[in-house]
């Protein structure tokens, strides 16, 4: 299970920047059926948004999991949302664990983010 | 005109960052920069496809949000978005030879990146292909207005000189009907009781052969936008195939602070449309109530009234946005809240609300921006709901100085403070007093002036209690104003709707009552006559018309008009969640009617008689039509939206 994964930042004060992950390099957690990814203010996450006073301390975890991506919120303050097909102004909150696709926006805290490329 | 240069679009997108304390320079300011400059070529475009620049701001503002105070780092850092922008712009300045970029070079780069903010705005604004749009800004050239051919306006027999249209009304049809030779307008219709111009025009080509008639409606900007947003999302796809349809893009120019929508009357072809307000000079009672029967209702009924859902659902939060606003506030910037202050937030304790005197301190929390009115420096807040057109609890905020704060529709503000200038109850007692009552309306009972019922609760005491009950009721997706002058008779009179700015998933008797209302003040209080009296004598019918009892016979003409209520009332009542519980309606038609209080475009005689339909609706409620005690309990949801007020 080694791949790369990009992930833009699609909102904010770093907005338009391209953060890369390769499970070859040790990013991200690999456990036996997954490979998990942590979003979050503190600078232990992996994906680190120390910039959006929004986002908690550990927000959200985005994994790989059956061949398929999933988000999670981790019980965030102002939660993680997707983007919503029928009113571009509500967003979708998530809850628990949901499912998401590439290229598909979701925000954690103020900032949005997008998975860009999967090999 | 020259191209506006880079360095006074950086100046205004500064601006724009501090003034939501965004406190870094990205694409939504340098968009936002080029829309905020008079004559700029984004603007101009997005004017084109049918989107006022004012509009797209607020709309690029709601999605990004205000920022928090603190600010985390020092200056104002580009993104790395931003960054690429600029330099596709350098790119595109040094290929046409030009040191300098300018607005044209940096809009074709946001347009061709196509990943930002702004962009994503555009795209959910109906703008799908912004490749085309970049290619129409590659040449395009400003002040083509004036290279168009004149469009010739002329006047039907049955336009009245009296209804002179101002020159932005005139600039706006020109712009709406270039291409063609020459357009006639054939009519002003009544409309309803804003003050939005809905006219019937014929446009006319060079061959001088008329088109089909058409409905254009002008009116505030905001209002068409917002209309044609939500034709597009809750209206489009679900109409009958002979209805009125939005087919055009909107027209809303730069250089006024209107715009307008165009209605197709899909078969409209030899006759001019006529709404059903002007129609019930000319028809009977009986025929006016079996159209609105057999071609009216059959005709939307299918895809909207009857889809009948079950609906319970607390009584402010489909009404309490008919009444005045619950506050006026004077605006008092960077105040703190002193300690005897009062805070409001959700849920609102409306008792609460009822201590507050004049001059009090008020720190309104977390409500969300729902209108911004520049020309009288004031804002309006509310509790929304999901759907934009329904907001609980507005409270005006006057005063703001909005050279200085940015507010934008849709922002949620977590905090403003301001005194209290005026209440709703006031609000409701002044537009009493403008009909000069000849009895005492202070008490919490006032005379009938019959023997009937002696007396009925006051109204504008007692819909405070309403608004707290719970209904069960009907949910379908309704017209949500549904007056006789949105009602069009077309050929073979057919029916019509049109405006559907307040069209939505919601309490299905609500456009019932809106009817009933409508026609009691236009067809049932002039077969009565204009005095206090003449409001009591229609009353005296009324009681027994809600009860199915005999009507007396003193009135001929009243009886008659009534009937055409017996047709509202068949349709209401197949509406209903379940056929003998009319407490629903009721409950519709008294606040239907008391708001219909406040509308100063609605004869006097008319506001009259709806303060005793709204004064026996509550009394009906209180007795004939009395909810269950079932319905009385709270469900559990009461306090659903709490939870997510820190956020967007």
């Amino acid at each position: 299970m080694d791949f790369n994964i990009n992930i833009m930042i699609m909102s904010g004060v770093e907005d338009g920047t391209l953060l890369d992950y390769k499970t070859t390099r040790g990013d991200g957690e690999t456990t036996i059926d997954k490979w998990t990814l942590s979003i979050g203010r503190r600078d232990e996450n992996d994906l680190c948004l120390r910039n959006d006073t929004y986002v908690s301390r550990q927000h959200a975890n985005l994994h790989w999991k059956n061949e398929a991506w999933w988000l999670e919120d981790c019980e965030s303050t102002n939660g993680t949302f997707m983007s919503n097909p029928d009113n571009f102004f509500e967003d979708t909150p998530v809850k628990g664990i949901i499912p998401i696709s590439e290229g598909q926006l979701f925000r954690v805290g103020r900032t949005w983010l997008r998975i860009q490329l999967v090999e | 005109m020259p191209t506006i240069a880079l360095k006074d679009i950086l100046i205004n997108a500064r601006q724009e960052a501090y003034r939501m304390r965004h406190f870094y320079l990205g694409a939504e300011h340098l968009f936002i920069a080029m829309l905020d400059i008079k004559g700029s070529i984004a603007g101009s475009i997005l004017q084109e496809q049918g989107l006022k620049p004012e509009y797209v701001i607020d709309a690029i503002r709601r999605k990004v949000g205000k920022g928090s105070k603190n600010r985390l780092w020092a200056g104002i850092p580009n993104t790395p978005r931003a960054e690429v922008l600029l330099g596709i712009a350098n790119d595109l300045a040094l290929e046409n030879g030009r040191e300098e970029i300018n607005e044209r070079d940096l809009l074709i780069a946001l347009l061709e990146e196509e990943d930002s903010i702004p962009i994503r705005v555009l795209k959910a604004l109906s703008l799908p292909d912004m490749q085309i749009l970049a290619e129409i800004a590659r040449t395009y050239t400003l002040n083509r207005d004036s290279q168009r051919p004149y469009v010739k306006v002329d006047f039907g027999p049955e336009f009245e000189r009296a209804e002179t249209l101002s020159k932005d009304h005139l600039f706006i049809l020109r712009r709406m009907f270039y291409g063609y030779a020459q357009i006639r307008v054939e009519r002003q219709l009544t409309g309803g009781y804003t003050k939005a111009t809905l006219l019937a025009v014929t446009p006319i080509d060079g061959d001088n052969r008329p088109h089909a008639t058409v409905v254009v409606k002008i009116d505030d900007h905001d209002t068409i936008l917002d209309e044609a947003q939500r034709y597009e999302s809750y209206v489009k796809g679900l109409l009958p195939a002979l209805t009125a349809r939005l087919e055009d893009k909107p027209v809303a120019p730069e250089t006024s602070d209107m715009a307008a929508i165009k209605y197709t009357l899909v078969s409209g072809y030899d006759q001019i449309p006529h709404d059903l307000r002007a129609i019930v000079k000319e028809w009977d009672a009986q025929k006016l109530g079996q159209w609105i029967k057999n071609e009216l209702y059959p005709a939307f009924g299918r895809i909207w009234w009857q889809q009948n859902r079950p609906f319970r659902f607390q009584v402010w939060r489909e009404y309490d946005w008919l009444l005045p606003p619950v506050l006026t506030l004077e605006y008092t910037k960077d105040k703190a809240l002193p300690n005897n202050g009062h805070v409001l937030k959700f849920p609102v304790k409306r008792a609460r609300l009822h201590e507050l005197e004049y001059g009090d301190m008020v720190s309104v929390e977390n409500f969300t921006v729902q209108r911004v009115y520049p020309e009288r420096s004031a804002i309006q807040l509310a509790i929304s709901q999901g759907t934009e057109s329904i907001a609980a609890y507005k409270i005006e905020v006057r005063g703001v100085d909005l050279s200085k704060d940015t507010f934008y529709r849709g922002e949620v503000v977590d905090s403003i403070v301001g005194r209290v200038y005026k209440t709703r109850n006031e609000q409701l007692i002044h537009a009493m007093r403008a009909l000069s009552p000849d009895f005492d309306t202070a008490g919490e009972k006032i005379a009938s002036g019959n023997d009937l019922i002696e007396k009925l609760p006051n109204p504008i005491i007692a819909y405070e209690e309403m608004l707290d009950r719970y209904v069960n009721g009907s949910l379908s997706t309704i017209h949500g104003d549904l007056h006789l002058g949105n009602i069009m008779i077309g050929p073979n009179n057919s029916a019509f709707l049109i405006d559907f700015a307040h069209t939505r998933d919601g309490h299905t008797a609500f456009d019932w009552a809106t009817l009933e209302v409508s026609l009691l003040s236009e067809v049932v209080m002039p077969a009565a006559g204009e005095s206090w009296d003449d409001a009591r004598t229609v009353l005296r019918y009324l009681i027994p018309f809600n009860g199915k009892q005999p009507l007396p016979n003193t009135h001929p003409k009243i009886a008659t008009a009534l009937e055409t209520i017996q047709y509202v009332r068949d349709i209401a009542q197949e509406c209903l969640a379940s056929h003998e519980s009319w407490a629903e309606y009721f409950t519709a038609l008294a606040l239907c009617s008391l708001r219909a209080l406040t509308w100063g475009t609605m004869p006097i005689a008319s506001r009259r008689l709806m303060f005793y339909v709204a004064a026996l609706s509550m009394h009906e409620l209180r007795t004939r039509f009395r909810p269950t005690s079932e319905t009385d309990t709270p469900s559990p949801e009461e306090t659903d939206i709490t939870g997510r007020s820190t956020l967007l």
